[in-house]
């Protein structure tokens, strides 16, 4: 069983790979296909990080380098989700339902896992407030 | 975590200096509650994280704020343990070597200041991470390429001054600094090499400057903070060959070295070359439970079984020439014919040509990823790991020795053996993995013993380790005994001379400001 999932969690690392091969139809031609989502982050918002911002962009700021799309988070997360029998998209953060805010607090400042604890530099309260709104979809 | 103020600080004292740091940097970026200190631990420390407690952690956002903070430390008595991003995982984190130091935060100052695609340089500041540099060279789509470490989650600076490497042309990156800023001890601030003089353009472009050279003195040292950068960039190449050797046997490494080696030291390879050993693949198929599900290190049979399984090598080598088309071939033939004086497999050959898609997780052609840190999960639970990384001439004899030697030592504490050697010119990197779960005091009691053997043992047949954790920094520094440790008393005079307070960094890399040598029995693993 564990080696079907984890074939399966190749195959879909795989499968992110040959997405990029394939060129994007806007794409210049000749053009080199543009990097996975993790590794074009959105530039990080100016202004004060101690205010209130925007969960999305925090999100893919400060979390994107392993929790989008072929990041090493999303990597780890679509195995774990895959072995308890869920679909491999929920690897994906922003796919989850059942994500509380509180919990994503927790996960962000405590580590889980593989993941280490995040410090206040690395993401602020006001910016994690904003990410934990953004991804607890659960109420 | 609890406070642990800093030695002979009391906690009123302390409270007075948080109150005077804030001052600088608001209140909001000195960061002293318990939840703080807990963010600041090592993550994968190998214990308990209270062996390395930070007091605090403050964030400045500009050099004048790091001057002004390094100046209160110094009327407070309160050490700063200056961190880039602070993700030096598997050496400490951001933890600091002694206890209750306040970790200055240089994460803030992110900006990249220049990035040259003429000259092939850049500027950076602490907190520019391998990603951001990354993605602003796509952003603007400049001819330059990264050479990335494995986890590329930190600080480019950072992982240069901690003499990290990576796997391209431009993989020993400390050489690849050209001036630095540095604010020392006192709050002075200093730029080393052309840019001692005020706006010389030659700055990040000629390495020697007049007089003392001084930019590799704030490597891995505590003489100063560094607030700026040089850092030398590789030209994209036109085109680029991966050739695969997939090496069969675990004595094969002696002429594989000695094959390679030479074609590195001529020039004709520019690459630093990465031979990992097959488990280095294996980390990436699954857990170790799939594939052993004992807690005894893996039986040669059965790691025998897996290679044929797997069709893996024991090594592999995934040699990768960079340039103009006509020179990569040329170069691919004097390659492959000498490896074929002792391996009748042809390679397998991966051609890249400007415009094709590069693979996302491509550290050889300087692509950032984190992936590689997936190995922590092969353990399981809290995975960690830490890496012995003695450095050997690159001959094959020696890189066999080595190898014996610490393989014998790692099979007698029943610890699987997880060798790397990278191929830097005249000298080999060797990296030994040791992977644990934080949470199994047995087998973090058993990595101990092990890293202490394999540094005395190591030492004894003459080689040194060229980075180690926090909790060894100590042992490693006393393996570097020339003359008395003429090396150490050096630095430690330096150190003395323009850190009378002892302020900044004290014990890094087992340099002790006189200020602080009482406390150097603490804190070792």
């Amino acid at each position: 069983m564990m080696r079907v999932l984890t074939i399966a969690a190749v195959a879909l690392l795989a499968a992110c790979n040959q997405q990029e091969a394939a060129p994007p139809p806007h794409a210049a031609k000749g053009g080199p296909p543009p990097p996975p989502p993790y590794q074009m982050r959105p530039e990080a918002a100016s202004g004060n990080r101690l205010a209130a911002s925007d969960g999305q962009r925090a999100y893919e700021v400060h979390c994107g380098y392993c929790h989008l799309t072929g990041g090493m988070g999303t990597n780890l997360l679509t195995k774990q989700r895959m072995m308890a029998g869920e679909p491999p998209e929920n690897g994906l953060l922003t796919n989850r339902t059942d994500l509380t805010a509180d919990y994503v607090r927790q996960v962000v400042r405590m580590g889980k896992n593989a993941m280490p604890q995040q410090t206040k530099v690395d993401i602020t309260d006001a910016e994690l407030d904003a990410v934990a709104l953004y991804l607890g979809k659960a109420k | 975590m609890k406070l642990v103020t800093p030695p002979r600080v009391s906690p009123q004292a302390f409270d007075t200096a948080m109150q005077a740091f804030a001052g600088v940097v608001g209140k909001d970026w000195v960061m002293a509650s318990d939840a703080d200190r807990s963010a600041y631990a090592d993550t994968y420390a190998p214990g308990p994280q209270e062996q390395w407690p930070a007091s605090a952690a403050v964030a400045p956002a500009s050099v004048e704020e790091v001057q002004a903070i390094v100046r209160l430390a110094n009327e407070h008595k309160t050490p700063l343990w200056p961190v880039a991003r602070g993700k030096n995982l598997g050496y400490g984190t951001a933890a600091p070597r002694m206890a209750g130091s306040v970790v200055l935060d240089l994460g803030r100052m992110n900006k990249i200041l220049e990035l040259d695609p003429t000259l092939a340089y850049c500027v950076v500041e602490p907190g520019v991470g391998f990603f951001d540099l990354y993605e602003a060279i796509q952003r603007d789509k400049l001819p330059l390429w990264l050479s990335v470490p494995g986890n590329a989650w930190g600080s480019v600076m950072g992982n240069t001054l901690e003499h990290g490497i990576g796997y391209t042309s431009y993989g020993l990156h400390a050489r690849n600094v050209c001036g630095v800023e540095a604010v020392l001890p006192d709050g002075d601030v200093v730029r080393t090499g052309m840019g001692a003089m005020k706006d010389n353009p030659a700055w990040h472009l000629f390495p020697m400057g007049y007089g003392p050279t001084w930019d590799l003195a704030f490597t891995q040292s505590n003489f100063g903070v560094v607030t700026k950068m040089g850092l030398w960039l590789q030209p994209a190449p036109e085109s680029s060959l991966e050739l695969v050797f997939d090496i069969p046997e675990a004595d094969d490494i002696g002429w594989v070295i000695d094959t390679i080696a030479p074609l590195k030291i001529s020039g004709l390879i520019d690459q630093n070359v990465f031979i990992p050993s097959w488990l280095g693949k294996m980390v990436l198929k699954g857990q170790r439970k799939d594939f052993w599900d004992k807690p005894s290190a893996i039986p040669e049979w059965r790691v025998a079984e897996l290679l044929k399984e797997h069709k893996l090598g024991y090594w592999q080598v995934a040699l990768r020439l960079y340039g103009e088309e006509p020179v990569v071939k040329a170069k691919a033939e004097v390659v492959k014919a000498a490896m074929a004086r002792n391996l009748k497999a042809a390679p397998a050959e991966n051609w890249w040509r400007t415009g094709d898609p590069i693979n996302a997780y491509e550290t050889t052609m300087g692509v950032p990823s984190a992936v590689p840190l997936q190995m922590s999960d092969w353990i399981g639970g809290r995975g960690a790991h830490m890496g012995f990384s003695p450095v050997v001439p690159a001959t094959g004899k020696a890189v066999l020795d080595q190898m014996k030697l610490s393989r014998k030592i790692i099979d007698s504490f029943d610890v699987d053996f997880y060798a790397s050697f990278t191929i830097g010119g005249r000298f080999a990197n060797n990296v030994n993995m040791l992977m644990f779960d934080r949470d199994q005091p047995q087998q973090i009691d058993t990595m101990k013993k092990l890293f202490n053997a394999l540094i005395d043992e190591t030492a004894k047949a003459g080689y040194g380790e060229y980075r180690t954790h926090l909790g060894w920094m100590d042992r490693v520094m006393d393996t570097f005994d020339f003359n008395d440790h003429a090396f150490r008393r050096f630095n430690e005079k330096v150190k003395d001379a323009i850190d009378p307070n002892g302020i900044i960094a004290p014990g890094k890399q087992g340099v002790w400001p006189s200020a602080y040598r009482d406390q150097a029995k603490e804190g070792r693993a």
